[in-house]
C-alpha cells in the first residue's frame, strides 16, 4: 500500500534483537506509534509448493522444517491428521509418549521465547539462566528421540524409539530440577521492579481485538481467551485432565507469564504421562490412505491447521498450512503496536508475541 | 613481520564479533546459532561476541537459502561489513538448500553464488559445539597477517 | 524524490502468499460474493493489505463469516462487519452510508433483495474504481 506518511521508521530485517528477519515500519509522531506495517518475504521458501504432489514419507520431514523451533508439533499434527485420513489407531504408550514429547519441545520454545523477551529488554542475568535450562530441556530431548532439533520422532501408528527405564528415571529428576529453577526465574521476573517498568501495562492487546485478529496461543491466553488452547480437543490431553492457563492483563508480563506457567504446566503433564504409562508396544502400524482433512493442534505459539487431501498412495495432492504466528504477529503489529508510547517498547513487545518469521511465511 | 602486526594478529585472534543472517532456513540453524550463547557453550569465552549488527562484524553467519526477499539486499549487507571479513555458511541450506531445493521452490541456493562463503558447516541443524569449532577454526587464519597479505 | 529509496517492488511476493489454495479459496468466494473479475479482486488486496494482512486473511475470513451468520438482516447480507473488519475491504464509514443507504431503499418499499443488490453494487464500484 502506498502512503504518504511523517515519519516511517523502519525496524529490521536485520535487528540485533531479532532471531529472524522481520521489517516492521512503523508510523511515528514524536515517539509515539501511530501504526505499523509489517513487509515480510524475507523467508519465504514455497513450502507448501513444494510438498503438493509429494508422498507422506517426504512431506513428513518437510513438514518439520515449516519450524525448526516447535518442529515436533509439525510433525505430530501432520501425522495425526494422516492418521484421521486412513484410520490408524495408535498405541496408549505411543500417545502418552508423543504428549511427553510435544511437551519437552514446549517447555524450551517458551523458555526460548522468554529468553529472547529478557535479551530484549536487557535484562541478561535472567535470560542467560533460561538458556541454560533450555539446554537441560534439549538433553533431555535428545535422550529421548535422539536429535535436539527436527527429530522426526513421531511416525504413523506410533512412535519412533521407545522411552527406556534409565531414560525416565533421568527424565523424572530433571523435571525437578527444572521446576526448581523455573520457580526462581518466575519469582525473579515477577518481582523485578524494572521488568515491571518495562513490561506492565505496555503492549496491551484487548480481548476484543483478540478476538478481531484470530490471536492464538499465550498471545491469547494473557488476553482471557483461555478456550483457544487445541490441546482441550485432543482425546489424549482429554485424558490427562488438561486445563488452560489464561490471565486477564494482556500485556508483555502477562504473555511472558503465561508462558512460565505454561511450562510449569508442562512438567506437571509430563509427571503425568511418567506415572500413566503403560507397558506395551509403540507402533501400531498402518498405511496412510486417501481423504481430506482439516487437522489442528496446538503448537507452542498456538493454534496449528493443517489442511490436507491424499491420494490412495499416501500423496500429498494438496497441502495448505495456517501457523500460529500468523495470527499472532497480526494481533501485535496491528493492535498492540498501535499507540505504544515509545519506539524502544516496539522490539520488546514485538518479541513478546513470541514472532517466528519462518512459520508465518513458510 | 613488524610488531604492529604481530600486535593486531594477537588482538584479532581474541576478539571476533559475530553477525548471523537468516536468507530463508526453517529456523532451526538460528536457534542452534542462539544456542552457543548459552552457558553450557559459552561462545564468549573464546573471545566471539555475537552482536548481529554488520556494521561491526567480523564474522557473517549465512543460515538459510537464499530466498528472493534478499536479492541484492545481502550482497549490500556483505560490503556493510567492514574488512577484513569472512562469511560462514551455517548448515546445509547455504550449502545446497537442503530439501528446500526442490521443484516449484523459491529459493536460489547455494548461497555462495551471492557471497564468497569461506566456510561451510553442514548439518540439518549442526550442533551448537561445530558452529562454535567452526568460527574457531576460520577466523584466526583469515584474520592472520591480514595487512601484510593485502600488500 | 520520487521513488523511496530502499524499497522494494513487493508486488510478486504478494502474488505468492495469494497462491496459497486456502487464500485462492478466499479470494474465489469474495470475488463471487461481490461480483468482482478476481483478477482485479487480487490486485486490489496486494495494493491495499501488507504482506503479514495478506496472510492472515483466510483465517480472519473464517471468523468473520461465521460472525456475519449472527448478523440482522441487511448487514448480514451485505457482509458489513465481514468487509470492514475482517477482511478491511472498504472503510467503516464508506460502509455506514452503504448501510444506511440500503436501509432507507427497503424503507422506501424496494424488496430486502433488490437493496441489498444496489448495496453489493455500490461495494462493487467500491473497488473497481
Amino acid at each position: 500500500m502506498k502512503r504518504t506518511v511523517d515519519v516511517s521508521i523502519p525496524v529490521g530485517p536485520v535487528h540485533p534483537c531479532w532471531k529472524e528477519p522481520a521489517r516492521v515500519k512503523c508510523e511515528t509522531r514524536g515517539e509515539l506509534v501511530l501504526s505499523a506495517e509489517v513487509e515480510l518475504g524475507y523467508m519465504k521458501k514455497g513450502i507448501e509448493r513444494i510438498m503438493r504432489g509429494r508422498p507422506w514419507q517426504e512431506v513428513m520431514f518437510l513438514a518439520e522444517r515449516v519450524c525448526g523451533i516447535c518442529s515436533v508439533i509439525h510433525n505430530m499434527v501432520f501425522i495425526e491428521a494422516l492418521e484421521h485420513i486412513s484410520g490408524i489407531e495408535v498405541p496408549e504408550r505411543a500417545a502418552l509418549l508423543r504428549v511427553i514429547v510435544n511437551e519437552l519441545d514446549r517447555m524450551q520454545s517458551h523458555i526460548l521465547a522468554n529468553f529472547s523477551y529478557c535479551y530484549t529488554i536487557e535484562h541478561e542475568t535472567l535470560g542467560m539462566y533460561l538458556l541454560d535450562t533450555r539446554e537441560k530441556v534439549m538433553d533431555e530431548l535428545e535422550r529421548i528421540t535422539g536429535a535436539r532439533v527436527t527429530c522426526a520422532y513421531i511416525v504413523p501408528g506410533g512412535v519412533r524409539f521407545d522411552l527406556r527405564s534409565e531414560d525416565a528415571l533421568h527424565l523424572r529428576a530433571s523435571l525437578d530440577a527444572l521446576e526448581q529453577n523455573i520457580t526462581r526465574y518466575i519469582g525473579m521476573f515477577e518481582h523485578g521492579p524494572l521488568i515491571a517498568l518495562r513490561s506492565r501495562g505496555i503492549g496491551i492487546l484487548t480481548r476484543d481485538a483478540a478476538r478481531e485478529a484470530c490471536a492464538v496461543g499465550p498471545t491469547a491466553r494473557a488476553s482471557g481467551l483461555a478456550e483457544t488452547d487445541r490441546r482441550l480437543m485432543h482425546p489424549t490431553y482429554q485424558k490427562l485432565r488438561f486445563t488452560p492457563v489464561s490471565r486477564e492483563e494482556g500485556d508483555n508480563f502477562a504473555r511472558i507469564m503465561v508462558r512460565f506457567q505454561e511450562v510449569l504446566q508442562s512438567i506437571a503433564l509430563i509427571r503425568t504421562c511418567l506415572d500413566t504409562l503403560p507397558e506395551g508396544p509403540i507402533r501400531g502400524g498402518g498405511i496412510p490412505g486417501a481423504g481430506e482433512i482439516a487437522y489442528s493442534g496446538e503448537a507452542p505459539r498456538g493454534e496449528l491447521s493443517y489442511f490436507i487431501k491424499t491420494d490412495a498412495a499416501g500423496r500429498v495432492l494438496e497441502i495448505s498450512i495456517q501457523t500460529p504466528s500468523i495470527m499472532n504477529i497480526e494481533a501485535c503489529c496491528h493492535y498492540m503496536l498501535k499507540g505504544v508510547a515509545s519506539l524502544a517498547d516496539v522490539p520488546s513487545t514485538f518479541v513478546s508475541s513470541d514472532p517466528c518469521i519462518a512459520c508465518t511465511e513458510r | 613481520m613488524t610488531l604492529l602486526q604481530s600486535l593486531k594478529n594477537l588482538v584479532r585472534s581474541k576478539s571476533i564479533h559475530v553477525a548471523y543472517v537468516d536468507v530463508g532456513s526453517c529456523n532451526g540453524c538460528d536457534i542452534e546459532v542462539l544456542a552457543c550463547l548459552a552457558p553450557r557453550y559459552d561462545i564468549e569465552q573464546y573471545g566471539i561476541y555475537v552482536h548481529n549488527n554488520p556494521r561491526e562484524a567480523d564474522v557473517l553467519l549465512v543460515i538459510g537459502a537464499y530466498t528472493p526477499g534478499w536479492e541484492g539486499k545481502l550482497e549490500g549487507l556483505w560490503e556493510k561489513i567492514p574488512d577484513p571479513k569472512v562469511a560462514i555458511a551455517i548448515g546445509n541450506c547455504p550449502i545446497s538448500g537442503c530439501l528446500f531445493a526442490r521443484p516449484h521452490t523459491l529459493v536460489d541456493p547455494p548461497v555462495s553464488k551471492h557471497i564468497p562463503i569461506a566456510a561451510q558447516v553442514p548439518g540439518c541443524p549442526p550442533r551448537p559445539t561445530e558452529i562454535l569449532s567452526a568460527i574457531l577454526a576460520v577466523a584466526p587464519t583469515v584474520f592472520e597477517d591480514y595487512e601484510v597479505r593485502k600488500r | 524524490m520520487k521513488e523511496p529509496l530502499y524499497e522494494k517492488d513487493l508486488i510478486s511476493m504478494k502474488y505468492a502468499i495469494l497462491e496459497s489454495r486456502r487464500h485462492d479459496r478466499m479470494v474465489r468466494e469474495i470475488a463471487a460474493d461481490l461480483g468482482v473479475p478476481q483478477l482485479r479482486m487480487r490486485r486490489y488486496l496486494m495494493d491495499r493489505f501488507d504482506m503479514l494482512l495478506l496472510e492472515n486473511l483466510p483465517a480472519r475470513y473464517e471468523q468473520g463469516k461465521m460472525m456475519r451468520q449472527d448478523a440482522p438482516e441487511p448487514e448480514r447480507q451485505l457482509g458489513a462487519h465481514l468487509y470492514t473488519h475482517a477482511v478491511p475491504l472498504i472503510g467503516e464509514e464508506r460502509m455506514a452510508q452503504i448501510l444506511t443507504g440500503v436501509k432507507e431503499m427497503v424503507r422506501g418499499g424496494t424488496s430486502m433483495g433488490q437493496a441489498v443488490l444496489s448495496g453489493k453494487d455500490r461495494i462493487r464500484k467500491e473497488i473497481i474504481t
